[in-house]
């Protein structure tokens, strides 16, 4: 049963996203529509088909999975820094709150940002391609869900180790950013030369991407078993990393 | 509350707050140095040292903001690492630097600090808390808006949001004007008659006069004393008595010379000072025996803050 404590949080941590709404569900979902926009129309039109899929199509799993990353990740940890840098952490910190509340609070209520910024890109998206359709529907939730939930986690990590503004710029600039980019958004892996596409299967982000290709499209380059086992693990390890983190006090207590 | 607590009974012997060799160690300084103290229940303990002399670290290892290297600290019995979930429950924190989140209104940011405590604020509790800090009009502004007085009322309101057993006080008047701190004092002395135990440090040594009943000074990591604070003032103070003549004289009697009097103001006056537990109305009969004019009579004693300069010279 999730206590009282830990529910507060979590409404608190949601209301803190809602109260800038235009900043948190807004803009990602303009930024992901002009996506849309200038890869799906406009150049789109050009490539046609990728996979046996219309390219507005083919780049929609991607571009949703792109919102749940980017949004996941930074509401976690600009909600974690700036309360360090507010000094509110302290709020946390001698609260009867047990490390696994917290977690559970900030990265669920990053989860439901992320979900929301995904489920409205892909609402958007449905605009251009004029109708649904999924292959999988409940694949379609537990890809967005799991990945959510680690780049949540891996957002909280960040909020408690960094200790200026640049750290927190530090992962989407130079690891999320380059890895989705790179991970088969805009463009199938498999049409690359040999050497490129064995190289890109070594980065994670191709496998939620593709995962969730399956799961709307019904086509995919990669074992969609194989990416949900590898989400599932990616969360265990993420989430259990912040629990040790908060019982450890690491960066958090002196 | 938790059932568990509501169990919790504090006995007029049991300490509070129990710190046992508690240490704390970061890199080379040695913050804190083989600590032992008892919180009685109820009482207001003013702990007192100079800057950097460990109250902040000593006070954060018991609210969960520092890792003690060694040592135990217990609250109510229970451990505060291996039991934090319950010893943060019944500790209050007002913690020395001012935090608000920008995000939220002063009535929001009360009621999600209950909740982290599992309390659901009832209005009457929430008004009453607003009102003893003077927040009441200020119940819907956000945070941001408030000024820097306000701003602490708020910290020091949101440590109470969930009716505390202990209250640890970290510099709570700290930059606040004197109406202010005069509606603190009177609100803490209210949170004693309730039965809250509370810790205060303070770098006005007049605020911990006026409250405490013991006092606890510590410097460079290490507990000097822990005194009564009557027992402190009358042992280690001074009284002074400044008789004002209306004849000038050039010479002491001799009855005042043994109790070290001493001429002034050009030899208007005699000032004599004795310590604390000593009567003066042997020395006002050698006075009027020896047949001096006396116009006028001063008695003063020394205040903490002279005791607590005394001390730390001392070292």
């Amino acid at each position: 049963m999730i206590r009282y404590g830990a529910r507060t949080l979590f409404r608190k941590e949601v209301r803190r996203f809602l109260r800038v709404f235009g900043q948190t569900l807004l803009t990602p979902v303009v930024t992901t529509a002009l996506y849309l926009v200038v890869f799906g129309w406009a150049l789109g039109g050009r490539l046609r088909v990728m996979d046996g899929v219309p390219y507005l199509a083919f780049i929609t799993p991607g571009l949703v999975m792109l919102a749940v990353i980017t949004n996941a990740f930074a509401n976690a940890s600009s909600s974690m820094f700036m309360s360090k840098l507010q000094g509110t952490v302290v709020d946390l910190l001698v609260s009867p709150l047990r490390h696994g509340e917290i977690v559970f609070a900030m990265v669920g209520a990053s989860t439901l940002r992320a979900l929301l910024v995904g489920a409205a890109t892909w609402a958007v998206a449905l605009l251009f391609l004029g109708g649904v359709s999924v292959a999988h529907p409940l694949l379609a939730i537990a890809f967005p869900l799991l990945t959510a939930i680690g780049m949540g986690a891996v957002g909280l990590l960040t909020g408690v180790w960094a200790e200026k503004f640049e750290h927190v710029n530090l992962v989407p600039t130079f690891v999320i950013t380059p890895l989705t980019f790179l991970g088969g958004v805009f463009y199938d892996v498999g049409q690359l030369p040999g050497v490129f596409s064995a190289f890109s299967r070594l980065n994670p982000i191709l496998y939620v991407v593709e995962g969730m290709r399956h799961a709307l499209l019904g086509v995919s380059s990669v074992s969609p078993a194989l990416a949900l086992l590898g989400l599932a693990v990616f969360d265990l390890v993420t989430v259990g990393a912040c629990i040790g983190v908060f019982r450890s006090g690491w960066k958090l207590r002196s | 509350m938790p059932q568990s607590l509501s169990r919790v009974s504090v006995g007029p012997d049991r300490p509070v707050v129990e710190l046992r060799g508690l240490s704390k160690r970061y890199g080379d300084l040695q913050a804190l140095h083989d600590v032992s103290l008892e919180i009685r229940p109820g009482e207001i303990f003013g702990l007192l040292g100079p800057n950097g002399a460990g109250k902040s670290t000593l006070i954060g290892c018991i609210t969960g903001l520092v890792v003690p290297t060694s040592g135990s600290a217990s609250v109510l019995g229970w451990d505060v690492g291996r039991e934090y979930d319950k010893t943060r429950q019944v500790v209050g924190l007002v913690p020395q630097e001012v935090n608000y989140d920008p995000f939220f209104t002063v009535e929001e940011t009360l009621r999600y600090q209950a909740g982290y405590f599992g309390v659901r604020l009832e209005e009457e509790k929430l008004v009453e808390i607003l009102r003893a800090l003077d927040l009441l009009s200020k119940r819907k502004a956000g945070t941001r808006t408030l000024s820097g007085g306000m701003k602490r009322r708020l910290l020091i309101a949101k440590a109470l949001v969930h009716d505390p057993k202990v209250l640890f006080l970290d510099e709570p008047t700290a930059g606040v004007d004197v109406e202010l701190r005069r509606d603190l004092w009177a609100y803490v002395e209210r949170l004693r008659q309730r039965g809250t135990t509370i810790v205060l440090t303070t770098h006005y040594l007049e605020e911990a006069e006026a409250l405490s009943d013991r006092i606890g000074l510590i410097d460079q990591g290490r507990l000097l004393l822990v005194e009564e604070k009557e027992t402190l003032l009358s042992t280690l103070g001074r009284k002074t008595l400044v008789l004002h003549l209306a004849e000038r004289i050039e010479v002491l009697p001799s009855g005042l010379v043994a109790a070290g009097a001493e001429i002034v103001d050009d030899g208007w006056e005699i000032r004599i000072r004795r310590p604390a537990g000593e009567e003066f109305g042997p020395l006002l009969s050698a006075a009027a025996n020896a047949g001096l004019a006396i116009r006028d009579v001063d008695t003063r004693r020394s205040t903490l803050e002279e005791i607590y300069v005394e001390l730390l010279e001392k070292r």
